[in-house]
């Protein structure tokens, strides 16, 4: 009896040194379809870290920015968490972030990609490590190319060859008088107009992002692109196209070209079902990116995790986020648009997927290797229009212009005007 | 002495709830108007701006335009919910044969989720391929409106869909009303010759007057109050035109976490809720028969 009463006693002792050994890391992201993917990388963390426990939360976007904002502000915030580039400016500033250059120094960087790097570049520090990043491509419909005699397009297309592509491509199959199949398909949001922005070497900000200043290459930008709408009939304008999903308009057929985020990759994979041939390419160079002053730059940003300014397990935290952004990661784990920001992964076959469609992935390594900027700012969702308030901002001011309801003068006065009231607060 | 004995189990006993009330009710209400004179971001304590937000709100122009699209939407609402919630009750009052099956129809949009209703009425409404747009065509008409992308349709779009939402629900609270109508009253009327509408104008009407009140209160509150239509038929655009305070409030202080500019836009909505309120307790001492 007194054996039995000692041997319990001793497990007692042994479960509490043991818990009182365990170090946690609280872990918390905003997709939960993620987490399925994630779950296998994490148990294989715990298991290589005896005494590590990982725990772990998820929740879909709309309900993460709150319940994590609320957290910081209670002081509470998990050791680590996904950061998104339109949000780290304003955490950043508010103090939130733990400073991870000191760790990210003693890294052999060239494994990852720079760019995706930039936007936690703050200050004199890095503010969060990426694990995916994405950029805007072009998709392209081949077999209406392939109707129309038209070659694919490549890295070298100027806007020219998309607008004389453009027109080609619009066709009223039925002779019903509406248009069947628009060229392009565009409206004011960021993952459409930036893109196109940045390749023409412009700029919506000045050089240290505190206000909006759209430099001439911006709006000669916005004057091509709202004149596909307006001018040349080429693309349908966005009130032509409410009611169904924007990112549903190219895999549905309603319009043969598109620039929006490789995050689309999934989604046009589910909705064409290998219907039509596809493709992606770099955005179209724009006329004035290849001066001494402006070069043709690519749009892209990561998805990061960043670590509390309050851990009591910073070096825990930098170790997990390592395992989590590297090596502890397989191709699997980022089929379709994002790309992995640990280059190994990202060049290998598997992530490619050369037997799916697009079959032509390298070109987002291509845009990963070149030099690539963003627009995000404090305050960014505000001024830009993001999300739940999609409808607001320059977003809104743009949409108009698409609509054939307001100038290009206008809306850029009035965006300007708004944004920089936002911005000054 | 036991009186005092049994106050205090009753004390100790409301404690639990009295203490949620004040935790998660009265504190945040308080908060928050101390709140709508910060810049308060949810991470930092923010600093004390004054009368900057509200002064914001009043003179940008997305600020007056939210505030105008919000009393355009009571305008049409109220009236909206009460003319067809009041018709729908008296013709299912009249008993005909379907009448309890037609009232359980009116009320489905009500108790079923909002946000499927609206994604129906947003196919519906779709330009390019909804239901009502290629009805339109096939009458002739050559180019129908683009009534969730057009600033000149989309707030009437969002209220038309608020208005068929919760017919149903006002339809119940009038036909609870025509309940206590006394019939006698209507045939001593019909006795003296009045007609169908006579006898409404006359002896229905001014009847149902409580009840009016309490439904013109309730569809004012409610007006101020829409969300989830907006969010998912129109998410407030284009370019804001169908935005109103609710929806505006959260995407102030959700997406942009601008908690200071929203507390004081909730306050202000508190304000215009208590002002209607107000009035309309004065106008029911005066008009409403009880």
């Amino acid at each position: 009896m007194f054996q039995r009463i000692v041997i319990t006693f001793t497990f007692f002792i042994f479960l509490t040194l043991q818990s009182l050994n365990a170090q946690t890391i609280r872990y918390m992201m905003w997709d939960p379809s993620q987490l399925e993917v994630e779950k296998a990388t994490i148990a294989k963390f715990e298991s290589s870290n005896p005494g590590v426990k990982i725990e772990v939360s998820a929740m879909p976007p709309k309900e993460y920015w709150p319940r994590i904002s609320a957290l910081a502000a209670a002081g509470d915030l998990p050791d680590v968490f996904a950061m998104s580039s339109g949000y780290i400016q304003s955490w950043h500033a508010d103090g939130q972030l733990h400073n991870l250059k000191a760790y990210a120094n003693k890294l052999d960087m060239s494994k990852w990609f720079s760019g995706a790097m930039d936007v936690a570049r703050l200050g004199n520090g890095l503010y969060a490590f990426p694990q995916n990043w994405v950029a805007p491509v072009m998709y392209f419909n081949k077999d209406a190319f392939d109707e129309a005699g038209i070659q694919y397009p490549d890295s070298n297309w100027t806007w020219n060859d998309f607008l004389t592509a453009a027109v080609a491509l619009t066709k009223d199959k039925d002779n019903d008088g509406r248009i069947d199949q628009y060229g392009f398909w565009a409206y004011g949001r960021y993952a459409h107009i930036e893109p196109w922005v940045f390749r023409n070497g412009g700029s919506l900000l000045n050089p240290n992002r505190t206000k909006i200043t759209p430099d001439f290459r911006a709006v000669e930008t916005m004057k091509f692109l709202t004149d596909l709408a307006n001018l040349h009939k080429v693309a349908a304008k966005p009130q032509d196209m409410e009611g169904i999903r924007q990112q549903d308009v190219f895999p549905m057929g309603m319009s043969a070209m598109w620039v929006d985020g490789s995050w689309n990759i999934a989604n046009v994979r589910k909705i064409t079902k290998d219907k039509f041939r596809w493709g992606i390419s770099q955005i179209p160079k724009g006329p004035n990116a290849n001066s001494s002053t402006a070069k043709a730059k690519g749009y892209a940003w990561a998805d990061m995790l960043a670590v509390s300014p309050n851990t009591k397990n910073a070096d825990l935290a930098w170790k997990f986020i390592m395992f989590m952004t590297g090596s502890g990661r397989t191709a699997k784990d980022f089929l379709g648009g994002k790309v992995p920001a640990y280059r190994p992964i990202a060049d290998s076959n598997a992530w490619l997927e050369r037997d799916s469609q697009p079959s032509n992935k390298e070109v987002l390594l291509e845009i990963g290797s070149g030099t690539t900027t963003t627009s995000f700012t404090p305050k960014w969702s505000k001024w830009r229009g993001y999300a739940a308030s999609k409808s607001g901002g320059m977003n809104g001011e743009l949409d108009e212009v698409f609509n054939g309801r307001q100038s290009l003068r206008q809306a850029i006065d009035n965006f300007v005007e708004y944004g920089n009231k936002v911005l000054s607060k | 002495m036991l009186d005092r004995e049994y106050r205090r189990v009753a004390y100790f006993l409301i404690l639990p709830a009295l203490t949620g009330l004040v935790l998660f009710r009265l504190y945040p209400i308080i908060a928050s108007f101390f709140i709508s004179f910060t810049d308060w971001n949810v991470f930092g304590g923010g600093d004390w701006i004054g009368l900057e937000n509200y002064v914001e709100i009043f003179s940008s122009k997305e600020g007056r335009l939210v505030l105008m699209n919000t009393a355009l939407f009571t305008v049409i609402y109220v009236p909206g919910i009460f003319i067809i919630g009041l018709a729908l009750a008296l013709a299912l009052n009249s008993g005909f044969r379907w009448s309890a099956g037609m009232r359980a129809l009116y009320f489905l949009p009500y108790i079923t989720s909002t946000v499927a209703v609206t994604l129906t009425w947003r196919w519906i409404f779709s330009t390019r391929f909804g239901l009502l747009n290629n009805l339109l065509l096939d009458l002739g008409v050559s180019d129908p409106p683009a009534w969730l992308g057009d600033p000149t349709w989309s707030l009437f779009t969002v209220v038309f869909v608020a208005v068929w939402r919760d017919s149903g629900f006002f339809m119940i609270l009038f036909l609870a009303g025509l309940q206590t109508v006394d019939q006698q009253l209507v045939e001593s009327a019909r006795v003296d010759g009045a007609n169908r509408w006579q006898v409404f104008r006359h002896v229905t009407l001014p009847l149902l007057a409580p009840t009016s009140f309490f439904v013109l209160l309730i569809a004012m509150v409610r007006s101020t109050q829409t969300f989830e239509i907006t969010y998912a038929l129109t998410g407030g655009g284009p370019n804001q035109s169908s935005t109103t305070l609710a929806f505006y409030i959260y995407q102030n202080a959700f997406v942009h976490f601008d908690m200071g500019y929203a507390a004081a836009l909730a306050y202000i909505l508190c304000i215009v809720i208590g002002g209607l309120t107000l009035v309309h307790h004065r106008l029911r001492r005066k008009w409403a028969y009880v």
